[in-house]
């Protein structure tokens, strides 16, 4: 059965992971390429959340902007209004989003799935709206007038994670490790709940939901925790995205945003575990290759998505477990019975 | 009095556009347990469309307006013929289809954003001129909304309830397999059911740009009200959208009127989520269809 075998194997995997990512800042040194790794591993937290609601536990979301942004506003609204540092305020950002996505998560997630993609999305585009819509002064800074929720400029430069101080030019290696560091627990995170007892019932709600039920799961809860939780992680990487960035405003919300980390779940592999990672370094360097080829980024992202839903519906990650198992299979002595559950 | 009469006129003209909007999008989930996220470019188009035809090429205002439907047509069978067609099988298709179909439209505002620019161009399909209710002045062109809005509504209807090709659709979304077995070409149906859903989609462009202005982002307004409306009604309810579309049109207003326009969609999304937590299924919706 997959046991905790599983577990150990991701969670070695996770190590090697981590020592390799820890390395990469001491080999590339251009402020340029760690500033781009940077907002690749903020993606692929994204992502990765993303894809536990997605693709294991059924949740169709739309709503993870929101909690991206939640995380984010919360580093940029305290910062600009009460001068707080991001080290304290990013823990509060992720609080703030997992509380919201309870909030959200009781009243829409006893719905099924299309009626919580619909409503995620539409929420997201009412909190969108409002923002920027919003022109009431709540404070005057630096000379201009702030709405509570900072309208349609959003926040900018707030204190950031004082490595500039610290580290003066080489700050951005700084920053490299606070955004690793939230990848890495976004990863674990995210290994716990997908090959740990929560994983288990969402396959068994999956497999059956009738029987599931008739041995007293609750589908809702199990869902209301899974929300909550990406929902954590989501706004711990908008809070570190603020902080790394000085930056928080309604453009987090735009529709093209929400189809690239789609379109890394979707490349990397639905329903794996490592795919958000391998779909969100094959997106960034599709993205910065594509630079090349003039402003096409959003018609190529499109294209992609498509070619990989109809394609290649399990990604990245699957066409590699697909090669493993296949050299698995051409060894004679094959004990292993669960090299599938690399995906 | 005279503030009812604006609310009602601006409400119903507001619910008219959204009933188009949303009709097409009830048709095709209802039909094949579709959410076509580019249903909202489907409205970008035909709006864009009927302006390249009637101030570019300077074609009459119905050829135009034709042109602009076609085309929402075209783009809606094109998509199935392309993708759709090669997902109905999945096991996952109703989530597999979202993210396909938001592939669909981003790559469509795209390819517009680059053709047009973002200039907010002046839809010409208008009319101009008021006339009186009361102290209130109602525009024409809200009663030719409105009108357009019943025809095409009536239209279909029409369509789904009194003709072969209506009931082979309704069979379709009652049961997939027993419409087969009675001798129903189910993917032939899903293409047209496509296309009736991006004419309409067209149309509500059309109606939509004509009171504002056209973008390419121009479909998203409406798409978010159409999957609330469609949400409400109960998801596939095609009737049920309709008449939910002019009551929320109406509200709309009212909150607009009295607490200010930015408050109107929040507080509409909050009351929709209160009835959901009531009815699950929706209004008009059955509890809980499982098709496999």
């Amino acid at each position: 059965m997959m046991g905790s075998g599983v577990l150990t194997r991701h969670l070695v995997g996770l190590i090697g992971f981590a020592a390799l990512m820890a390395v990469v800042p001491f080999f590339v040194t251009q402020r340029y390429f760690l500033g781009e790794i940077v907002l690749f591993m903020i993606w692929a937290s994204v992502a990765i959340q993303w894809n536990v609601l997605l693709g294991h536990a059924g949740v169709f979301s739309l709503g993870q902007m929101l909690f991206f942004a939640i995380g984010a506003y919360s580093v940029g609204m305290l910062g600009v209004f009460y001068d707080v540092t991001p080290w304290l305020s990013m823990p509060v950002g992720a609080v703030v989003a997992a509380v919201a996505a309870f909030i959200i998560g009781i009243a829409c997630l006893r719905l099924t799935m299309p009626y919580v993609a619909l409503l995620t999305f539409a929420i997201v585009f009412m909190v969108d709206s409002l923002i920027r819509t919003d022109v009431e002064c709540f404070m005057s800074h630096g000379g201009r007038c702030l709405p509570l929720f900072g309208g349609g400029q959003g926040f900018s430069g707030f204190d950031d994670l004082g490595f500039r101080k610290l580290l003066k030019g080489k700050w951005i290696v700084g920053n490299y490790f606070v955004v690793l560091t939230v990848l890495l627990l976004s990863l674990l995170a995210s290994i716990v709940v997908i090959h740990g007892r929560l994983g288990l019932a969402f396959r068994a709600l999956h497999d059956s939901r009738v029987y599931a039920a008739a041995r007293g799961m609750n589908r809702t809860r199990f869902h209301v925790v899974a929300f909550v939780v990406t929902a954590f992680f989501t706004g711990l990487t908008g809070a570190v995205y603020a902080a790394h960035f000085r930056f928080a405003g309604p453009s987090l919300f735009e529709f093209p945003t929400l189809v690239i980390v789609m379109a890394m779940i979707v490349v990397g592999g639905l329903k794996s575990t490592w795919g958000p990672i391998v779909g969100a370094a094959a997106m960034m360097l599709l993205i910065e290759f594509a630079k090349g080829w003039g402003d096409i980024q959003n018609a190529l992202v499109g294209t992609v998505l498509i070619l990989f839903v109809l394609l290649l519906p399990k990604g990245l990650s699957g066409v590699i477990s697909a090669g493993v198992e296949k050299m698995v299979k051409a060894e004679p002595s094959r004990t292993d019975q669960a090299s599938p559950a690399k995906q | 009095m005279d503030a009812i009469v604006q609310i009602i006129v601006s409400g119903v003209t507001l619910g008219a556009m959204y009933a188009l909007a949303s009709v097409g999008l009830a048709l095709t989930f209802g039909t094949m347990g579709m959410f076509n996220m580019a249903h909202g470019l489907f409205m970008t188009i035909g709006a864009y469309v009927t302006y390249s035809a009637a101030a570019v090429l300077n074609l009459p205002l119905g050829i135009a307006i034709l042109a602009g439907l076609t085309a929402g047509g075209a783009v809606g069978a094109l998509m199935h013929l392309v993708i759709v067609r090669f997902m109905l099988d999945r096991e996952d298709f109703r989530t597999t289809i979202m993210v396909a179909t938001a592939g669909v439209a981003i790559l469509l505002q795209d390819l517009i954003l680059k053709y047009y620019g973002a200039y907010p161009f002046r839809q010409p399909a208008q009319i101009e001129g008021t006339f009186r209710i009361g102290n209130v002045a109602v525009p024409y062109q809200s009663l030719a909304i409105l009108v357009t809005a019943a025809v095409l509504i009536g239209a279909t209807a029409w369509l789904l309830k009194k003709t072969r090709f209506g009931l082979a659709i309704r069979a379709t979304a009652m049961n997939q397999d027993a419409a087969k077995l009675m001798g129903v070409k189910t993917e032939r149906t899903y293409l047209q059911v496509i296309i009736i859903a991006g004419v309409l989609a067209a149309a509500a462009g059309i109606l939509i740009s004509s009171m504002a202005s056209l973008s390419p982002g121009m479909g998203t307004n409406p798409l978010i009200r159409a999957f609330v409306i469609c949400v409400v009604a109960g998801l596939g309810s095609v009737a049920g959208a309709g008449m939910t579309a002019l009551a929320l049109g109406v509200m709309e207003a009212a909150i607009g009127y009295y607490f200010g326009a930015r408050f109107g969609f929040p507080i509409l999304l909050g009351l929709v989520i209160l009835v959901l937590i009531f009815r699950p299924a929706g209004l008009f919706g059955k509890a809980e269809v499982i098709r496999s």
